[in-house]
């Protein structure tokens, strides 16, 4: 009998690593992490690679890391996708139901789905997601519209769009591991998979995925993601303004930023000092602690301002129950959850993994990749479950082409 | 809504992008993993290929000389031969017959022609020849068994009695008792017709083995006195005559009443002809004519030297001066013995 186990990678090539886990996936159904592989990013700068062989290099090598853990060979990969270089705009289609009873059938949502999704993009432009939006039958909300009696249906998506060059850089890295790219993921649509409960993405919910040098974000309303984007602002930029700030290094600045760092300023001493290495060796300074939270918060809030602008009247709190959560490297960041919730006017949280995540991965940073697996999982469990509409669809094409 | 907009041209997704590389855009690690995956892609197929030659050899040799095959099997050679037959063939007669090569191995028989071997004594009905490995050929065996004889003379030999069975083959007859062979009454009437090696089959021998069974049967003192069955008449009128030591000729019939009855009538007969006084020799008795009355022919008048008839129950009805008469057995339950006929 042939076995149906397969070796899945979740790798997200970030600008400061490189994460890699790998999922032993039985029978299409059940998930197992059974590695796990870091490294330290180079040649990739928001997002993006601008040097291949040093992202090729730091990518194989978290990947042998990770085959190793696990002791076994990556059959596929699922790959996070992330950069200032993606974008994303809305279109919706409506049709007329057109059975003579009034009654929704596949080939009138295929139509809706495929006008929907028709939209031109711009030259040397490729969609990277179509994010399907509630159908809406006579302007009511239904999660699936077959057979239901209506006389108007809309579909609506929002496309996720890059450029297919820097998109095919990143494939390109994982093929010359000689590892076929299975999928190809939103690193926020991979976050807010794996934190925003189905209640969350229900009552409305924003995931802020906060790395090293781009910020994504998802905004979830009525179950499904409505809208997503990239900043190309991060956490090195929280450094770069420290070591400009305040002359240092950037490993200097970094050292300072997560020993000292906040999103919110709660330092009431302007003259407090606290040492840059506190080992009071030669060239070990002192600098002002207000002045460092003062920097980070500072970038914090504008990233979320950002976020914010960009998220446009998409955005209102009033749709947004569940809240602001918060996820990867930088949102270990103190008091961040306070400052996005003043910015966006919501709760906020920081995102937890599920309770099925091992100790180890618990980490913010790796929520991308596990929610690379889950989204991959999920999908692979609803492509598996679309055969009966796409039989109809194929039929119906045949009549409408007859 | 024009066919255009209703199946607009699909966008351009990531999926589009080729996902071939080239080994130079590739890592160190990642050439390994080409060269591992190429290498796993050549060694499947070279095991198909093996494989398919492997068949192919095999059934090319299998087709132009299977000993080849054999010989590389096994090399055993045969230790011992199982028999198993519901008649009287032996071990001896099977290994005589099959007549096998010295120290051959089992793999390096062929099967069928044993079996034909086996099946060209007209004896052997069925025959199944199985290899037991490591070492032992297995033979059964399923027989015809006789019913009558019939002598067969071929050129200027004397002849010699050829066993008869019930589905009509002749043939010669090996390991039977010669006390139990000689029971067997002679069959007479028929033609033997020349076919290959044996004789063409001979019809109506159901029904003689059918008689035969039911004498033998319910009245072996009659079967015992029976020596040649003829079939002469069979074929016409469908009867079947059988000489016996006491009868010169005693007529069943084939389509009257089944053999039971005749048989007892018969025996009836016998036993009021054997109470007469003096005994009256039987001469002919003909059980085929079915009905209450069976004409019985005797050597000499059935009218007694002194103008009485014979002191029978049974009623020969209007006895003539030739020397026959109708025995009309008596009614079903009138006689104190009560017997049935």
């Amino acid at each position: 009998m042939i076995s149906r186990t397969k070796f899945i990678g979740a790798v997200e090539i970030g600008t400061s690593k490189v994460s890699v886990l790998i999922g032993e996936l039985s029978q299409d159904r059940s998930l197992h992490i059974i590695g796990v592989g870091e490294c330290q990013s180079r040649g990739v700068i928001k997002g993006a690679v601008a040097d291949f062989r040093a992202a090729s290099d730091a990518t194989h090598t978290a990947l042998m890391a990770a085959e190793q853990s696990a002791g076994t060979r990556i059959d596929e990969v699922y790959l996070a996708q992330t950069g200032g270089h993606l974008e994303g705009f809305y279109n919706e289609a409506a049709v007329n139901v057109s059975s003579a009873d009034n009654m929704v059938s596949a080939l009138d949502i295929d139509t809706v789905c495929r006008l929907a999704k028709s939209k031109n993009l711009p030259d040397g432009r490729m969609v990277v997601h179509h994010l399907r939006r509630p159908y809406r039958l006579d302007g009511r909300i239904v999660p699936d519209p077959l057979h239901l009696v209506g006389q108007r249906l809309e579909a609506g998506y929002w496309t996720v769009h890059g450029p297919e060059g820097k998109i095919a850089d990143n494939i390109h890295v994982i093929r010359g591991f000689n590892v076929r790219v299975a999928e190809l993921i939103l690193s926020s649509l991979a976050s807010g998979t794996v934190l925003a409960s189905p209640e969350d993405r229900q009552n409305g919910a924003l995931v802020i995925d906060i790395g090293a040098g781009t910020t994504d974000f998802v905004l979830y309303r009525d179950g499904s993601a409505q809208m997503t984007g990239v900043v190309p602002v991060g956490g090195g930029h929280l450094t770069n303004d420290l070591s400009l700030g305040l002359r240092l290094t950037e490993g200097q600045a970094e050292k300072l930023k997560l020993r000292f760092g906040r999103a919110t300023i709660t330092t009431k001493d302007r003259a407090e000092k606290v040492w840059l290495n506190g080992d009071f060796a030669i060239g070990d300074r002192q600098f002002s602690r207000y002045g460092i939270e003062q920097v980070t918060s500072a970038r914090v809030w504008e990233i979320f301002e950002v976020v914010k602008k960009k998220l446009g009247p998409a955005f209102s709190p009033e749709k947004t129950a569940a809240g602001v959560i918060l996820t990867g490297g930088t949102a270990k960041l103190p008091g961040i959850d306070e400052a996005a919730a003043k910015v966006f006017g919501v709760q906020a949280r920081l995102g937890e993994a599920p309770g099925w995540v091992a100790e180890n991965l618990r980490d913010p940073g790796f929520s991308s990749v596990l929610g690379l697996l889950q989204y991959g999982l999920t999908s692979r469990a609803e492509a598996a479950a679309a055969p009966r509409r796409k039989a109809a669809g194929w039929v119906s094409k045949l009549f409408a082409t007859a | 809504m024009s066919q255009l907009t209703v199946n607009p041209p699909p966008t351009r997704t990531w999926r589009d992008i080729p996902q071939n590389v080239t080994p130079k855009a590739m890592t160190r690690e990642g050439k390994k993993r080409l060269a591992f995956a190429v290498g796993n892609i050549v060694g499947l197929v070279l095991v198909i290929g093996a494989a398919g030659w492997g068949i192919y050899e095999l059934v090319s040799v299998w087709e132009t000389n299977p000993t080849r095959i054999t010989a590389a099997a096994s090399n055993v050679p045969i230790r011992d031969i199982a028999l198993r037959t519901d008649g009287v063939l032996d071990k001896a007669w099977v290994t005589r017959t099959l007549d096998l090569p010295k120290n051959a191995s089992l793999m390096e028989l062929n099967l069928s022609v044993l079996q034909e071997r086996l099946l060209a004594t007209g004896q052997v009905q069925s025959a199944v020849v199985t290899r037991k490995f490591p070492d032992i050929l297995a033979v059964t065996i399923q027989e015809r068994s006789p019913v009558a004889r019939v002598m067969v003379r071929s050129g200027a030999v004397a002849p010699q009695a050829y066993m008869v069975s019930r589905d009509g083959s002749v043939y010669q007859g090996v390991g039977y008792d010669q006390a139990l062979a000689e029971t067997l009454p002679f069959l007479d009437g028929v033609k033997l017709v020349r076919e290959g090696e044996g004789f063409a089959r001979i019809d109506g021998l159901e029904q003689v083995s059918d008689l035969l069974g039911t004498a033998r049967t319910n009245t072996p003192d009659i079967y015992r006195t029976f020596r040649v069955v003829s079939l002469a008449r069979f074929s016409v009128d469908g009867t079947i005559a059988v000489k016996s030591t006491e009868v010169d000729e005693i007529t069943f019939g084939v389509v009257s009443d089944g053999f039971f009855k005749q048989l007892a009538r018969l025996d009836y007969i016998l036993n009021e002809t054997r109470r007469q006084t003096p005994p009256q020799p039987l001469k002919a008795i003909n059980l085929a004519v079915g009905g209450s009355q069976v004409p019985v022919a005797f050597d000499t008048p059935v009218v007694s030297a002194d103008g009485r008839t014979p002191r029978t129950s049974a009623k020969p009805v209007a006895p003539t001066p030739f020397g026959t008469a109708l025995f009309s057995p008596p009614p079903r339950n009138s006689s104190s013995s009560k017997r049935d006929f």
